[in-house]
């Protein structure tokens, strides 16, 4: 597939890249073009860094110019006013704008409410309170501005743009290479399935905030190291200058632009943005570099959310024609503008190409289906236990839950042992999904206890408990809908209880998808495929974590007849492979026929308990069911 | 005395952030719009008196007649774009993020990027004052600190007892079932981003009565307007003017006891407590609203 050849490209970018100082002298072009493509390479790194952070795990931010300043003034007052080794100070500018990174992290992700506005707000605020710092402390600024004299540099690399185009061109591609290695490991994959959905990746077993302080900590790194390089090249820095609104308005409109959700995405944005800023400051037209912006990024999220990467990938080959041929037609004739144009002209005619119609549709077609039908289910490593109950894995003491003064659950004493399948039922507003969500961490019990296997679990983070071996469901699916159906079940797979590497996990995922029967939907997303199989797909990704107990939350909800029958045969598979399971759901016909006990909430207590048929016969559980009224009537 | 002169003439500067802050709070609010172009009008509002007054002697605050009319319609306009493609509440940043800086650049080709302020001869209030007792105050803060005060308590009203305030409620708590019962959520998102629209074009001129005008100005109110709107709660119009006055009395307070550069310092240091320990803002509202 095309997507691996990524590395090939980069590895080709970097050599190119590296022999471009030399071949200056060779072939003596203009300075200009160095100091162009140190442009592009700076903010490839700043674009990158802020992707890496607010593209991948999907919280946006406002505080890149906070990373960049930091950077900036660690050269600034390191190297300029104490003259200490400006290597050091790049060292300086990326450690220290990593700590401010975690400090924010800290700070920010520790919010169970944290919302993604709220934090693209905090982060926001954040430039202007470093800004006031800096402004007012004579030891960094004190408002009057600092010089940065020009570094003594290796001779070899000739002139100081020389110099700078090699500082910047190591920091944009490590940036590009770290984006690169991320998405394509385990790092990259936890965020995708956190901008995805947090709660759902938490519950898969994914430790999101050490994810997040992971990916914050690397957008901190890199917007500080390439901040630090960039002084040099300032001469001058300024408090005004540093913390403008200029780095995070660009950083975001460059990863809109080239695709927040591709590694290549926020380079090809840079080279974009910073090829059209720098014709038109060139042209008549400098007036109209905000206008262009602007126009550009409304326009895009309007029509084309998904970024340039996107249309490029659906049709690569046609992309790199158009770019290479317009290139060196214009090239070969000679006789309009410089380089710089005819490259300004390829890059337009790529876009052209890429937005063409059809591309679309290319891009959203989806792959051919693998090879159908692998029959059964081949879990064998899983003892068969079903109906020799023994061993208690679920219990749960006096459980309360209250929201504000509303008793969700009162006093619920649960237990769920080995090879059960106990059918959760009553009425609407039991408390049925509130247990469910005690029971897998998502909320915190008002009080009582929960232990599995013996082992208190109250207070454990969900993906804690996940990996103990509690997976559950949710009543309406919720896929990562960017990943395929594959790819949702490897996820689990990584993050699971027996952590898989992606190769690994990719090629596991087979076996559940073939455990619910989806195995003819591999590679589609989860957008492209109807009720029945996004709930037979949350089962599948919840098996996929290898729980003991499988917790299930109106897997039939929303199902014609038929498809009841198929996901009534898939949970009884589940179960004889050996997964104790809570099984909440309406359909009594279903419940009676699947469950080997029953337990009935109403209004948050503990109706009954006990054999499906006795317990359906209780006259306290026939009044909770068909109303009071109903009740009374009959007596 | 300079103290209580600074907190007083603060939390009246703080009004005019307060009106600044009232129409991005209500459309963020009931609308589920983070609307960046709400800058966008404040700017056009505040170049619009100033065109006015220097070209036809118009007293600046009457040049009101045109830009709030003008203003409706942008607001309007804009949020049938954002209704038109069913922008979601994040994107509606990035888009009106693109508006603002059109308009900025806009502005400044039109007008040129120079500060330039209303000359005193069109404008007569910029070199009055008030004095109270021993304290003094330019009429244009003072101005400011009535218009945005009436607005506030004005938009309450509408808000507490009429029928399109009942149902801009409805609409913010849930779209749908507002829609349901019979709220055309198409019209009211258009009135209300109209009337957010109106107070930008006040708010504009009253900045133009005391201030310089320059293109670059919505990314210096940015910040401070955005910490109004958290502090005040989202959506929560008294709360905004609270807010506003509050923030106004701490940044002067701490210009003259501290230092001015360390204002910004306070006021975001506070905002981020809030978004950490009250997300819902300083001034909670009341239930059964």
């Amino acid at each position: 597939m095309a997507r691996d050849r990524g590395w090939i490209g980069l590895l080709a970018t970097a050599v190119a890249l590296a022999v471009v100082p030399f071949l200056q002298e060779a072939l003596d072009f203009a300075s200009f073009y160095l100091v162009f493509l140190s442009g592009i390479l700076f903010w490839t790194a700043q674009a990158t860094s802020w992707n890496i952070l607010s593209g991948y795990s999907g919280y946006f931010s406002f505080g890149q110019g906070a990373f960049y300043g930091v950077g900036v003034y660690s050269m600034a007052v390191l190297f300029g006013r104490h003259e200490v080794d400006w290597l050091v100070a790049i060292v300086a500018g990326g450690v220290l704008s990593m700590l401010l990174a975690l400090a924010i992290g800290t700070i920010a992700f520790r919010l169970r409410s944290l919302r993604g506005e709220i934090f693209a707000l905090l982060t926001l605020a954040v430039p202007f309170i470093l800004a006031a710092v800096v402004r007012l402390s004579d030891t960094i600024d004190g408002g009057q501005g600092i010089v940065v004299p020009v570094p003594a540099f290796p001779e070899a690399l000739g002139s100081f743009q020389s110099f700078f185009f090699v500082c910047s061109a190591v920091v944009g591609i490590a940036a590009v290479a770290i984006a690169y290695v991320m998405a394509r490991t385990r790092y990259g994959w936890a965020l995708f399935a956190i901008r995805d959905d947090e709660v759902v990746a938490e519950g898969l077993g994914v430790p999101t905030f050490r994810h997040k302080m992971i990916a914050i900590a690397t957008t901190g790194l890199i917007g500080g190291a390439s901040g630090a390089i960039l002084a040099l090249n300032l001469g001058f820095v300024s408090v005004e200058g540093t913390f403008s609104l200029r780095v995070p308005l660009f950083v975001i409109v460059m990863s809109v632009l080239g695709g927040r959700n591709h590694w290549a995405g926020p380079m090809v944005g840079a080279v974009y943005i910073h090829t059209l800023q720098n014709r038109l400051a060139d042209s008549a037209y400098a007036g109209w570099s905000l206008i262009a912006l602007g126009v550009i990024l409304v326009l895009l999220v309007l029509l084309a959310p998904e970024g340039l990467m996107a249309r490029f990938s659906a049709r690569p080959r046609t992309v790199v024609a158009a770019f290479v041929a317009t290139l060196l037609a214009l090239g070969l004739w000679g006789g309009w503008g410089e380089p710089v144009d005819w490259l300004a002209a390829a890059l337009a005619a790529a876009a052209v190409v890429g937005f063409l119609p059809g591309a679309r549709r290319a891009a959203l077609r989806p792959r051919p289906a693998d090879e159908v039908g692998e029959a059964e289910p081949a879990l064998t490593d899983e003892p068969m236990t079903a109906g020799v109950a023994s061993r208690t894995l679920v219990a749960t003491g006096d459980l309360t839950k209250a929201f504000g003064g509303v008793g969700a659950l009162r006093g619920v004493s649960l237990t769920v042992s080995e090879g059960e399948l106990v059918g959760l039922v009553g009425p609407n507003g039991s408390g049925k999904t509130t247990l469910v969500n005690l029971i897998s961490g998502a909320f915190a019990p008002t009080s009582g206890t929960i232990t599995f296997n013996g082992a208190d679990v109250v207070g454990l983070p969900p993906h804690r408990i996940a990996h103990l071996g509690i997976a559950r469901t949710y009543q309406i699916p919720r896929p990562f809908h960017t990943l395929t159906v594959k790819d949702n079940v490897a996820v689990a797979l990584v993050f699971g209880r027996r952590p898989h590497s992606l190769r690994e996990a990719r090629r596991a995922a087979d076996e559940y998808l073939a455990l619910v029967g989806l195995s003819h939907l591999t590679h589609q997303l989860p957008g492209q495929v109807n009720l029945h199989e996004r709930q037979l797909l949350e089962m599948a990704r919840a098996m996929a974590t290898r729980p003991e107990v499988l917790l299930l939350d109106e897997a039939l909800a929303g199902l014609n007849p038929v498809e009841v029958d198929n996901a009534v045969a898939v949970v009884r598979r589940i179960h004889e492979s050996g997964v104790a399971i809570v099984f909440v759901e309406h359909l009594l016909r279903v419940v009676r026929q699947l469950a080997t006990r029953i337990v009935v909430l109403d209004q948050g207590v503990q109706l009954a308990g006990g054999d499906p048929e006795i317990v359906m016969s209780d006259p306290a559980v026939i009044s909770a069911y068909l109303g009071r009224e109903g009740h009374a009537r009959s007596d | 005395m300079s103290q209580l002169q600074a907190a007083i003439f603060g939390a009246l500067s703080g009004s005019l952030f307060a009106l600044m802050a009232l129409g991005l709070s209500l459309v963020w609010g009931f609308l589920k719009i983070i609307n960046l172009a709400h800058f966008a009008m404040i700017l056009l509002g505040a170049y619009l008196t100033f065109e006015l007054a220097t070209t036809t002697g118009m007293d600046p605050i009457l040049t009101l007649v045109v830009s709030v009319p003008a203003m409706f319609c942008f607001g309007g306009l804009v949020q049938m774009g954002f209704d038109r493609f069913e922008v979601s509440e994040f994107n509606s940043l990035l888009v009106s993020y693109g508006v603002l800086i059109v308009t900025v650049q806009v502005v400044s080709n039109i007008w040129t990027a120079d500060f330039q302020r209303m000359d005193p001869a069109v404008n007569p209030y910029a070199v009055q004052s008030v004095s109270l007792g021993p304290l003094v105050f330019p009429l244009p803060t003072l101005i400011a600190g009535i218009f945005a005060a009436s607005l506030v308590i004005v938009g309450q009203l509408i808000l507490e007892r009429t029928y399109v305030g009942r149902a801009v409620h409805a609409f913010g708590q849930d779209r749908q079932i507002a829609s349901a019962f019979g709220i055309d959520h198409r019209k009211l998102g258009v009135l209300l981003a109209g009337a957010a629209g109106a107070t930008a074009a006040v708010a504009g001129m009253l900045f133009s009565l005391g201030e310089s005008l320059n293109p670059d100005a919505p990314f210096e109110w940015v910040g401070r307007v955005f910490a109004v709107v958290i502090l005040g709660g989202i959506g929560n119009v008294t709360g905004t003017l609270y807010a506003g006055l509050l923030v106004g009395a701490i940044s002067g307070v701490t210009a003259v006891v501290w230092s001015p550069s360390a204002s910004p310092f306070v006021v975001f240091t506070m905002v981020v407590l809030a978004l950490v320990f009250r997300p819902t803002g300083l001034f909670p509202q009341k239930a059964g609203h």
